[in-house]
């Protein structure tokens, strides 16, 4: 049995997946990086994560629209936005918040605790 | 039988007479001094419908209504005629016999006589129901034409040749504050405040047919300007000579202050475009230097990862230095000392072995026209290359399936321009995105693909070289860039 907490980081930047596999693997965490949104369905059925980092501004789809889908298909999972194209207090992402369609939004640039802390 | 009247006896000669007086095209009877008729021609008799035994002999108020008597007061002037033995001329007269319409009459009575007596007079009736209607409709449309100038919004003035004012509309009062009678007759160009053009203009198609615009100001009674859309169109007379000039203005106060609005909505809307391609542009990178700063920051780091840490930060840095550097040069264009002579057809080469092998990977084929001798333009080589780099690499992004890019040169005889062509057979550009193409940070490209700077940049160095560039495209069929460049000019 595998108790380490596994983790999806999807950003088409490969060193933001480089940066939270560093963080997310400080606190003991499994982390899958994908770069698509196309990946993403099919690498959640398979596995069992219990957060996806993603970001809003994917090269296939709208990161918002990929957490619909996520929703869809897996309910429980938490799906956390980490992008620069948003702000904390932006309306859409504070709709996003309120609809439960994110569970989180940490803004880039990050500091490592912001990260650590929701986990 | 005219040329034997000498010869006529007294009975031909009034058989003559009666024809003579048959044929007149108006009517006439003749009176005596008790008013009873003692002749009448045929055309009374057809105008008022009766027979020449039911005439003859008769009073005058037995043959005309009583109501034209009363009206007209005939009888009174066929007396004063007898009494005066003056002719009594041009009075008008309506008249309606019994089935058949209304006509107007003029009638004159003409004392007939010998010596100092008038024995008889003439009553002499001419229809002119025709000439009348056709009066009453000249005035109805110049009643019509006036009340169009009159209810038009804009200012309709003409003028003659000398370009001194014959009519102005109420729009022009309106707007002026100037009546007709202040500006009559003033030259058209004291109200305008581009004197010398209106002069030049008039004097210049005084001769000519061709309709003039133009954009002058009017100057109002209040010393204000008003932005003037001008149509200006020869006024010429029954001969096609030109007599004058028609100029109709339209106020475009209006529409200059929604154009101001416009233009500010745009450059918010486009500077939302930049701050949402900027934020996503530099906040990764950003990311990565914060994150690479962080872990540094920790005391048990191995040397391999500060390494690593380090290269990150230094390759993000490098990312949003050369972000900012676009975005100058899209902003700040290189000054013309800097332009020296350029090989164009290099310049297009260069940036074709550079996309070479990115095309074949995407199974697209690459041909090319380019002349066997240079073509220089004057102009910064490095910034022409990145022109011609980011338009053949926006086809190949075009065309993720394969498919041909096309580099062609035009040189034209006599022409001081060079055209490089790069035609695609790709996406094409979507309509809606036409007018945005070479907005800053617009892209159709996924955003982290394209900074949707390029185009942006291209057409900044192309205007900062003093040429142009066309777009032609149709969706799902291709996309062709059109860059035009001045040549160097020969010593």
């Amino acid at each position: 049995m595998c108790k380490k907490a596994e983790y999806l980081v999807v950003d088409d930047e490969p060193d933001i997946g480089w940066v939270m596999k560093r963080i997310l693997g400080s606190a003991g965490g499994v982390v899958v990086t994908l770069q698509t949104g196309a990946e993403v369905l099919p690498m959640i059925e398979k596995n069992h994560f219990s957060r996806v980092f993603m970001d809003a501004k994917l090269p296939d789809i709208e990161g918002l629209e990929l957490a619909r889908e996520v929703h869809k298909l897996m309910p429980e999972l938490q799906v956390v936005l980490v992008s620069g194209y948003y702000y904390k207090d932006d309306p859409t992402i504070q709709k996003a918040l309120s609809e439960g369609l994110i569970d989180d939004f940490i803004a880039k640039p990050f500091t490592h605790s912001d990260i650590l802390k929701i986990l | 039988m005219l040329t034997d009247i000498q010869c006529l006896t007294l009975p031909d000669k009034m058989q003559l007479y009666s024809i003579l007086l048959d044929a007149i095209p108006s009517s006439i009877l003749v009176l005596d001094e008790n008013l009873r008729i003692v002749s009448v021609n045929r055309n009374f008799l057809e105008k008022s419908q009766r027979l020449m035994k039911d005439t003859i002999s008769r009073r005058l108020e037995e043959v005309f209504p009583a109501v034209i008597l009363e009206h007209t007061s005939i009888k009174k002037q066929v007396h004063d005629c007898f009494e005066k033995k003056r002719l009594i001329r041009g009075h008008r007269m309506t008249y309606r016999a019994p089935g058949i319409p209304i006509r107007t009459y003029y009638y004159s009575i003409l004392p007939i006589g010998a010596d100092d007596s008038v024995r008889l007079v003439v009553l002499l009736m001419e229809d002119v129901t025709e000439q009348v209607r056709l009066s009453e409709e000249v005035r109805r449309m110049e009643r019509h034409l006036a009340s169009v100038v009159e209810s038009a919004q804009d200012i309709v003035l003409s003028t003659d040749l000398s370009g001194r004012i014959l009519t102005w509309n109420s729009a022009a009062e309106k707007l002026s504050g100037f009546k007709f009678n202040d500006v009559k007759g003033h030259c058209w160009s004291e109200f305008c405040s581009q004197v010398a053009d209106i002069k030049g203009f008039l004097s210049h198609f005084c001769t000519g047919t061709d309709v003039h615009t133009a954009e002058w100001e009017l100057i109002t009674k209040a010393s204000q300007m008003i932005p003037v859309s001008w149509v200006v169109s020869p006024m010429m007379d029954d001969y096609r000579k030109v007599v004058g000039f028609v100029a109709v203005g339209r106020d475009l106060t209006e529409q200059r202050k929604l154009e101001y609005q416009l233009r500010q909505s745009q450059k918010i809307a486009a500077l939302g475009v930049m701050a949402g391609g900027i934020a996503h542009e530099i906040r990764n990178p950003l990311a990565i230097c914060s994150s690479a700063a962080q872990f540094l920051q920790a005391e048990s780091l191995l040397t391999d990862f500060a390494r690593e840490c380090a290269d990150k930060i230094q390759v993000s840095i490098e990312k949003i230095s050369s972000i900012i550097e676009n975005l100058l040069r899209f902003s700040r264009p290189t000054t013309a000392s800097e332009m020296v002579s350029v090989d164009l057809v290099r310049v297009v080469q260069e940036a074709l072995t550079l996309i070479d092998s990115h095309a074949k990977v995407q199974n697209i084929c690459v041909s090319s026209q380019l002349p066997e001798q240079a073509v220089l333009v004057n102009g910064v080589a490095s910034l022409l290359q990145q022109v011609f780099l980011n338009l053949c690499l926006n086809a190949v992004n075009a065309m993720q399936n394969g498919g041909n890019l096309v580099v062609k040169f035009f040189l034209y005889p006599n022409s001081d321009c060079v055209e490089v062509q790069v035609k695609d057979t790709g996406v094409g550009i979507n309509p809606a995105d036409f007018d945005k193409i070479f907005d800053p940070f617009h892209t159709t490209s996924p955003i982290g693909k394209g900074t949707g700077l390029g185009l942006a940049i291209c057409y900044s160095i192309i205007k900062q070289h003093f040429g142009s560039i066309l777009v032609e495209s149709i969706p799902s069929k291709g996309s062709t860039f059109t860059v035009k460049l001045p040549l160097q000019k020969r010593e």
